[in-house]
């Protein structure tokens, strides 16, 4: 049984196809990363799966089933958030994840709930800071807690939008480790949606690559190839590997505007130093956010 | 007339009665209140209350009535409106000016209101009678109730909406029933404080609450405590010193969120300096 499978499946929404025929599958125990531009549909892949969006065509079942609303078997970290803003302390917010949907007066198992979440933030190395207000904790310190927060039900499918954005490098690398940890102790598929693959390319088995309203996946060598993104892009892509590993795909950025202040040059000179360098590929990787 | 004279008196303690109840609900309400950043809604539906009391009086109704059908409607109207947290600003905006008109509207059209517009504006504590009493704690005790049925389903959509959806609430569902417990205890409240100072119960003790634990339960605890302290005392000395119930109530309300904040300032000194 695969964690995520989709057959033929197709997103409309406002009368718009976001994409249509993807064909997906998404195995236990391994990390599935979403690629492509703001707007793509990506984010929209994962509401797919939770049951907040359906297919207008084709097929999609999650852990078997048909997705369910509420399911306590997938996990689900959205990108935007307010713990920046909460005064509530991690400990609480995990506790959320763990019967905060439950209506009612408490019916025992106060002891179980209080192992599960010290279980949940031991796993995401949130103890050290989990006493402490969401809104005091650094952007590394918040993804943990939320971590802890959507794993703390156990869930079998794990669903991250962007958990590396806003990061800075040594942050990426941390989240990138902890997902893998997570991953090999719960057993759960992880499915992240992210804007640059290099951070994450020790992590994934398998890419999917959403633009132009169709979905390619196959592993990270099948998918990220000058002959699979040009044929989606629909124009010639260059992808240039560094001393370093990284892959720097050249020729997308002329069909999405970029939000960035800075002109951007493709084949920039100047991208020697390692930070310098990482902010101009995740800018030409994916027309970032 | 002794102290103990005064506060023997039956419409005293009828206010004891009245402020007990309605500190509870207002302290565990505006918890969600702050939690939610909703103070803007309090403030409106308090508002809006009052056109709908000076609509009551003019039909010849109770004010209290008048304050029920406003608050809940306007309660359902914002949550309805501002479904999601991000974009209900505008809609509550709309609500209170609307109202408020109204409320300029049956002002003029009744003219001897003068007094009832007076004690709904600021309170009327000391008025209290046996049948206020009863509503007051009966409102009060079915909005505890409630709140602690929802408790956590409350909390996870306030803190997390997004994921509180993915994980099966409604923000929709219990946004509204958010607003109408709030505009009940924003009924009640007025009938202790006033419209205008509404928010003395409502929104600074439970201020104050936020700065001093961040575990929930603990801030609500704290919140429903600070509410009822502050209003026995402004009781307390409005029947011994004199002066307006409702300036003590809120003077202490007041004063415990700057010594709050200032507490949290104090202690933040030192670690601000070490972590960096």
């Amino acid at each position: 049984m695969n964690a995520l499978e989709l057959h033929d499946a197709s997103v409309t929404r406002g009368g718009k196809v976001i994409w249509r025929d993807a064909n997906v599958n998404v195995a236990p125990g391994t990390v599935t990363a979403v690629l492509g531009p703001n707007g793509a549909g990506k984010s929209t892949l994962l509401l797919c799966a939770l049951g907040l969006v359906s297919l207008s065509g084709g097929s999609i079942e999650v852990l078997g089933d048909s997705p369910r609303r509420g399911s306590s078997r997938v996990g689900y970290m959205p990108q935007s958030r307010r713990d920046a803003e909460q005064a509530i302390s991690g400990r609480d917010y995990v506790a959320l994840g763990y019967d905060g949907t439950h209506y009612g007066w408490r019916r025992g198992g106060a002891r179980a709930k209080a192992d599960a979440v010290q279980e949940a933030l031991s796993l995401t190395g949130a103890r050290a800071f989990a006493d402490r207000p969401l809104r005091t904790l650094s952007g590394g310190q918040r993804q943990r807690v939320a971590l802890a927060h959507a794993t703390v039900f156990r869930p079998q499918l794990l669903l991250l939008d962007e958990p590396l954005a806003a990061l800075d490098l040594a942050a990426q690398a941390e989240i990138v480790d902890l997902v893998n940890l997570i991953r090999d102790t719960t057993g759960a598929a992880v499915v992240v949606v992210a804007h640059d693959l290099n951070p994450l390319s020790s992590l994934v088995d398998q890419v999917l690559w959403i633009a132009r309203r169709q979905v390619r996946s196959g592993t990270p060598d099948e998918v990220v190839n000058e002959s699979v993104l040009s044929e989606l892009y629909g124009h010639a892509v260059e992808i240039v590997v560094t001393p370093r590993g990284r892959r720097v795909i050249v020729g997308l950025e002329e069909e999405f505007a970029h939000p960035h202040p800075h002109p951007h040059v493709a084949g920039h000179a100047h991208a020697a130093r390692d930070e310098e360098a990482h902010e101009h590929f995740a800018e030409i990787y994916g027309d970032d956010s | 007339m002794s102290l103990w004279f005064l506060l023997s008196l039956a419409f005293v303690q009828h206010a004891y009665y009245a402020v007990t109840a309605v500190s509870l609900a207002a302290g565990a309400v505006g918890y969600f209140v702050v939690l939610r950043r909703q103070a803007f809604a309090a403030h409106a539906i308090g508002h809006v209350g009052f056109a709908g009391a000076a609509g009551a009086v003019l039909l010849g109704l109770s004010p209290v009535v008048g304050l029920l059908v406003f608050c809940l409607v306007a309660g359902v109207l914002i949550g309805l409106g501002g479904a999601t947290l991000d974009d209900r600003d505008a809609v509550v905006g709309v609500t209170l000016t609307a109202a408020l008109g109204l409320g300029v509207l049956f002002i003029s059209l009744y003219s001897g209101y003068a007094d009832a517009t007076y004690s709904i504006l600021f309170g009327q504590i000391l008025g209290v009678t046996w049948a206020d009493v009863a509503l007051v704690a009966l409102v009060s005790l079915l909005v505890l109730v409630v709140v602690s049925l929802i408790y956590r389903p409350l909390l996870f959509v306030s803190v997390d909406p997004s994921s509180a959806v993915a994980r099966g609430l409604s923000e929709r569902g219990l946004s509204l029933i958010f607003l109408s417990l709030l505009a009940l205890t924003t009924v009640v409240a007025i009938q202790i404080v006033g419209v205008l100072l509404v928010f003395s119960l409502l929104v600074a003790p439970a201020a104050a609450a936020e700065q001093m634990t961040n575990r929930p339960l603990r801030a609500m605890a704290l919140a429903m405590g600070i509410a009822l302290v502050s209003s026995w005392l402004g009781l307390f000395l409005g029947v011994w010193l004199g002066g307006p119930v409702s300036f003590w109530i809120t003077a202490l309300a007041a004063s415990t969120y700057l010594v709050a904040r200032a507490r949290v300032a104090w202690r933040e000194r030192r670690p601000a300096m070490s972590v960096a």
